[in-house]
């Protein structure tokens, strides 16, 4: 890909500037790097010195005490993790589900922005597009709340469709099958976010030269194929940026959606990392357990997104780093 | 370039105004108010771990306190998760004067012990607290860190209401059956199954028959009632043998027992179908849609449910509670002698300034005064004295005490819930509360309620259960602290979760199916380490024996 007829090679673009010393540079840019300090001082403030709070995890941290009172257990929680049953199942559900988003969540919105491109009526495709991002407004308790009646056994309305489609005898009670529990949640974000992700690929969309369309349009293509080979190419780009950044919360599969849906019956598939956190971390005051599973998080994620990163570079897509 | 400078100067000037003024603007509200003779107000900032709603700024009873006593009360209510909140708390490390009781806190050293400043500076609390000394002390170190807010009486003991744990039943199956008194698990369920056959809807709504409850923290509605069945008194997760030994009973037959009976129920159709997956929201809107016909919960848990019941004028769907056994041998153990609520109330933190002035007003509160002020309200305002001395309300009155905007002007409902207070009667014979008063709970009832008692020769809600024996010292077991991070902590959580999992599975499955669950949640259960958590509430009960006992 990366010999693409027509791609500049990338050397000529730039015109070289020969290095002038150090400080002389810095002085040169004085302002920018003045303007960019408080920035720096508050990713360091913010971000860095919470860092940090990492060494309670090999200890067995009570907040009562000083630092040096504390007792070093050194890496029994992250052992206690790596061993538990539960811990490993949470770890299942946190990534499935994580996956099962984004998927559904980049398949979807590239989906619904290409067909939405394809709505020549103004009036109509606005409407349209602005119906479907609405509900990213509403927050997750809201969603949550509209998801659980309308899958209600009493009434809820997909029962009632389904029973009056002749699809199913009697009611189902959704949110008790353990095996339904992923479905749902990667359905409630698909109604959530497509609208609201579709946005930046429809931006993209807009930036594709149109005389592409015109030349594809002589060469015989019918409306299929030019969203085929124009635009979906016109927007591979975006899409693979946006895969990158997203490895990176691949282990935020969320705590919210899956705390307010779930019960005691699909526990085993509903319990993410955060709310193992929050039930065996925050709530029973066992912060120790609580750092060491957010510092694997944190691990995991790097390491996803340097992995991306990478596969990204060898198919000579553009690059996040 | 002198213009230049000139302006590069000006604009520092601006600067530093603009900032001088945006400090002058946060301190400006620190006026120092004060009382109607002159001294300084007293500000004292104090959470309060239960979700209120923050009193009308020109509250009557604040007020008054701020004029007499001089001090003024800045509150804070819970707003969601209690122990996420108390998380964030330690984390940051910034606490309010005073602070609601919790155990994770004593672990983070957050709060002051106590007992030298009640000693030296609150005779009343002293005198409040004094038969419960012993028992208020922590039992890692001794030391006293919480006030407790309920459970102290003084003079008779006067319970009219019930607010505890029973199977709850709407009235007008009651009334329906005739007014029957059912007192075995099966004689409750006949009853629920032959109204619900003979009302299949209610106000247009299909009859829920029974409902349970089991989210979050709200798990005992679901695990509970297998103790009670068996006559033991409320000992949370575990039942205690006359030795004083506790021993885990989820999943020991007398539960299989229970849940067996709720399968049954299930498949008949008259076990709430949604009953575990909702949450307590849901739970509360059930109710007060007025088509569940009976539950196993305690009154103060279901009590938001019940208001609109009764504010509606539907007082037949409201309901009776009933202590129920598995048979008629067992004697039912479900009143009980009021206990000092350890581990509740208020707490003053290290980060208080002035604990003595935190104590002395905490102390003026508890006299008679100021306890009939935040208990009944204002003499002539709030509620008469007829010549015998004896209050009551006027009709308008109870009205009045009906509406929660009122309230929210006119009592001081949130601080007084958190604060020590008396309970009981006050020296002159009066009850402490309106609702406590006789005269005063017969003449505020309803007259479907003035019905149902009569017809079952009653004059209180409590005299459906057997009279309240002594209380073991040790009693009760569930307000053990399990000690944040330890080992029992941790399997408390993992045998709610094993629980919240199977008995669901087990009551939702065919009737064949039943027992292999049931073996399944038992070889679930074997996988956690149930004896750290038996260890430590039966260390904690010999300790208390040991310490409590009076000597």
């Amino acid at each position: 890909m990366a010999n693409t007829p027509g791609a500049i090679p990338e050397q000529t673009t730039r015109t070289v500037v020969p290095k002038a010393p150090l400080l002389k540079r810095m002085r040169g840019q004085r302002q920018l790097m003045f303007m960019s300090l408080p920035i720096v001082a508050y990713i360091l403030v913010f971000s860095y010195y919470p860092i940090w709070g990492w060494v309670m995890a090999f200890q067995n941290y009570s907040p009562a005490k000083s630092f040096t009172q504390q007792e070093w257990v050194g890496l029994k929680h992250f052992k206690f993790l790596l061993t538990d049953d539960a811990f490993l199942n949470v770890l299942r559900n946190t990534i499935a589900m994580s996956v099962i988003n984004m998927v559904l969540g980049f398949a979807t919105a590239i989906i619904f922005a290409i067909l939405l491109n394809e709505i020549k009526h103004k009036l109509y495709k606005r409407t349209i597009q602005t119906i479907s991002y609405l509900p990213h407004f509403l927050s997750w308790i809201i969603v949550t709340g509209i998801v659980a009646s309308s899958l209600s056994v009493d009434g809820g309305i997909v029962n009632v469709v389904l029973m009056k489609l002749h699809i199913i005898q009697e009611p189902i009670m959704w949110l008790s099958v353990p095996e339904y529990f992923w479905g749902i949640v990667g359905a409630s974000h698909v109604w959530k976010e497509v609208g609201w992700n579709a946005i930046i690929y429809l931006a993209a969309i807009t930036s594709i030269d149109p005389s592409l369309y015109e030349a594809a349009e002589i060469d015989g293509a019918n409306r299929y194929k030019k969203m085929l080979y124009v635009t979906l190419p016109g927007i591979k780009s975006i899409v693979i940026i946006l895969l990158i950044m997203n490895m990176g919360w691949i282990l935020e599969a969320g705590f919210e959606v899956q705390y307010l849906l779930g019960n005691g019956v699909v526990v085993d598939w509903s319990q993410t990392i955060d709310i193992f956190v929050l039930k065996y971390g925050l709530q029973i005051g066992n912060y120790s357990l609580a750092t060491a599973a957010g510092i694997f998080k944190t691990v995991v994620s790097i390491t996803l997104i340097f992995a991306a990163n990478s596969i990204s570079k060898r198919l000579g897509e553009d690059r996040l780093i | 370039m002198g213009g230049l400078k000139k302006k590069k100067l000006w604009g520092s000037v601006s600067l530093v105004l603009a900032l001088s003024l945006a400090l002058a603007g946060c301190s400006g509200d620190n006026e120092k108010a004060t009382t109607p003779d002159g001294k300084e107000v007293l500000n004292i900032s104090a959470f309060i771990g239960t979700p209120n709603q923050a009193p009308a700024k020109d509250n009557r009873i604040y007020k008054k306190i701020q004029d007499e006593l001089g001090v003024n009360l800045e509150m804070e209510f819970l707003v969601g998760d209690l122990q996420q909140k108390l998380g964030v708390m330690i984390a940051g490390g910034d606490f309010p004067d005073l602070i609601t009781a919790d155990t994770k806190l004593v672990s983070a050293g957050a709060v002051i012990p106590l007992e030298d400043l009640i000693e030296e500076h609150a005779p009343n609390l002293k005198k409040h607290f004094g038969k419960d000394w012993n028992r208020m002390k922590d039992s890692s170190d001794g030391h006293i860190y919480w006030l407790p807010n309920y459970g102290v009486y003084t003079g008779e003991f006067i319970s009219n209401y019930y607010s505890g744990p029973a199977f709850w039943i709407q009235k007008s199956v009651l009334k329906d059956a005739g007014y029957p008194t059912p007192k075995t698990l099966d004689e409750f369920t006949q009853l629920i199954r032959d109204y619900a056959a003979k009302n299949p809807t209610i106000d247009g709504q299909p009859t829920i028959g029974f409902t349970t409850l089991a989210s979050d923290w709200r798990t005992f509605p679901l695990l509970n009632p297998p103790e009670h069945l068996t006559g033991h008194p409320n000992d949370g997760g575990v039942v205690v043998d006359e030795n004083g030994v506790a021993s885990v009973f989820a999943d020991k037959d007398i539960s299989k027992r229970y849940y067996k009976e709720l399968n049954t129920l299930y498949n008949d159709g008259l076990l709430d179908k949604e009953a575990f997956v909702q949450n307590y929201d849901q739970y509360l809107a059930k109710i007060s849609s007025g088509r569940v016909l009976s539950m196993f919960d305690q009154h103060w848990n279901f009590q938001a449910g019940e208001d609109p019941l009764v504010a509606q004028g539907k007082i037949g769907q409201t309901y009776v509670g009933f202590p129920l056994v598995y048979d008629t041998s067992i004697t039912d153990h479900y009143l009980d002698r009021p206990v000092i609520n350890l581990n509740n109330g208020f707490g003053i933190s290290k980060d208080a300034e002035d604990p003595v002035a935190l104590i002395k007003f905490l102390d003026k509160l508890m006299d008679e005064k100021y306890q009939k002020l935040l208990s009944w309200g204002e003499e002539g305002v709030d509620y008469q004295v007829n010549e015998e001395g004896r209050f009551y309300r006027t009709p308008e009155q109870r009205t009045e005490q009906e509406d929660p905007a009122w309230r929210l002007v006119n009592k001081a409902e949130g601080f007084y819930a958190a604060a020590p207070k008396l309970e009981g009667t006050f020296e002159d014979g009066n009850a402490i509360g309106a609702i406590n008063q006789p005269e005063e709970f017969y003449d505020n009832l309803k007259p479907e309620d003035k019905e149902l008692l009569d017809a079952y020769g009653f004059k209180t809600w409590s005299d459906f259960f057997s009279p309240a024996p002594e209380n073991p010292v040790y009693y009760p077991a569930w307000q053990v602290d399990l000690k944040e991070g330890s080992d029992a902590a941790v399997a408390n959580k993992q045998m709610t979760d094993t629980s919240l999992k199977f008995l669901p599975k087990a009551i939702m499955s065919k009737p064949d199916e039943f027992d292999n669950i049931w073996t399944e949640y038992v070889d679930a259960y074997k996988k956690i380490n149930v004896k750290s958590y038996e260890d430590r509430i039966n260390e904690q009960l010999k300790w208390r024996i040991e310490n409590w006992s009076v000597k």
